[in-house]
């Protein structure tokens, strides 16, 4: 099938980066690869999460059930999911926990001996696997007591036990949220903010003061020496039309002309601890990439579909 | 059939003593004489999907 080349070349630029956020601009490319990519991220990225309780004592207040959804909403350091097996294509085990490919274990074992309550948190899971631990945030957040104990799972009163074993496997969001790497992943078109000055030279200075003040949000101010409004952050706009408004209020339509760049993108990503902000662009390209790879494949052979296992049943799968 | 059924404990609902029962055995505390009595948490170990 031959047909016109509709490829572009993409290009990035990274404007802020820390551990569990990211901002980034995304230029030379469609909304539909920008969305594509932003999904990817949410949902399709793969990380560690504890998704089988076997519960021995459990004396608490909560019951089984829901210590075990607590368990699996705890962010698991995820670096090494994206060369682990899924449990059910696994050829080593059958997922119970037993393969160093698919799972990693835990234990967690406590008991509240004194009157005061003990709080049983992430920090009391013990992993088999140092690679795959819970997610520590102390030093992130909360530097003002070094004794930052981590995510609780329950509080035991004088007497009170728990005592488990849990199993964590690789999975992807689509699947279970707890297997989303990613906290909030959106993406704004960048404005093109352009103001007609032969209109706005007809505004005197009270009407400029009085539109500028008419957005929300602060894109446009008043520059007192030469009398003139300038665009001070274009990204600040949020599409609320407001100071369009305003200007046919004042019967000046046309007084300012704002379009969305339909190929320039900006990003911001928070990522949940379980892999970095940084990584988790990465790792959504290469998933990104092996899915277009199955789309080529099964477009040549019928039977590559089959071949493709896993990415296979994602592209059916939908 | 077993000849000789091991008791199950259970717990009184007033004074939380143990109370072993076998079958047929007349439900009430013997400690205080209440009649409602708590099953006890299965020694075995429970798996749970966590969803």
């Amino acid at each position: 099938m031959e047909g016109k080349s509709y490829q572009r070349v993409p290009r990035v630029k990274i404007r802020e980066m820390r551990d569990d956020y990211m901002k980034f601009e995304l230029r030379d490319t469609d909304a539909s690869v920008a969305n594509a990519l932003r999904r990817v991220m949410i949902a399709e990225v793969p990380t560690v999460a504890i998704d089988l309780v076997e519960i021995e004592i459990n004396s608490s207040v909560l019951n089984d059930e829901f210590i075990a959804h607590r368990l699996g909403l705890i962010p698991l350091t995820s670096d090494r999911a994206m060369s682990m097996r899924f449990s059910r294509d696994c050829d080593a085990c059958d997922g119970d926990g037993q393969c160093e490919f698919c799972s990693v274990e835990f234990h967690l074992r406590a008991k509240c001996h004194s009157d005061q309550t003990l709080d049983v948190t992430s920090k009391d899971l013990l992993s088999s696997d140092h690679t795959v631990v819970p997610v520590d945030f102390s030093d992130s957040a909360g530097m003002e007591s070094s004794e930052q104990k981590g995510i609780i799972i329950v509080k035991l009163r004088r007497g009170q036990e728990l005592r488990l074993r849990a199993i964590a496997r690789k999975g992807i969001g689509k699947d279970h949220a707890k297997w989303s790497p990613a906290a909030t992943v959106t993406f704004m078109y960048e404005p093109d903010i352009r103001i007609n000055e032969e209109l706005m030279d007809m505004l005197t200075l009270d009407e400029k003061k009085a539109w500028v003040e008419s957005s929300p949000t602060k894109v446009f101010d008043f520059d007192p020496k030469t009398e003139k409004v300038v665009v001070v952050d274009p990204e600040a706009y949020t599409y609320d039309d407001e100071v369009i408004k305003k200007a046919e209020a004042m019967g000046k339509p046309g007084l300012v002309d704002i379009i969305a760049k339909e190929d320039s993108f900006i990003f911001t990503v928070e990522s949940t601890g379980a892999v970095k902000a940084s990584q988790l662009l990465l790792n959504a390209i290469e998933v990104l990439k092996q899915k277009l790879d199955a789309v080529r494949l099964s477009e040549d052979t019928v039977e590559a579909d089959d071949q493709f296992g896993e990415l296979g049943a994602h592209m059916r799968g939908g | 059939m077993d000849p000789q059924p091991e008791p199950v404990y259970y717990i009184c609902g007033d004074c939380g003593m143990e109370i072993p029962l076998k079958p047929n055995d007349v439900i009430q505390c013997r400690e205080c004489g209440y009649r409602i009595l708590y099953k006890k948490r299965t020694r075995r170990i429970v798996q749970y999907e966590a969803r």
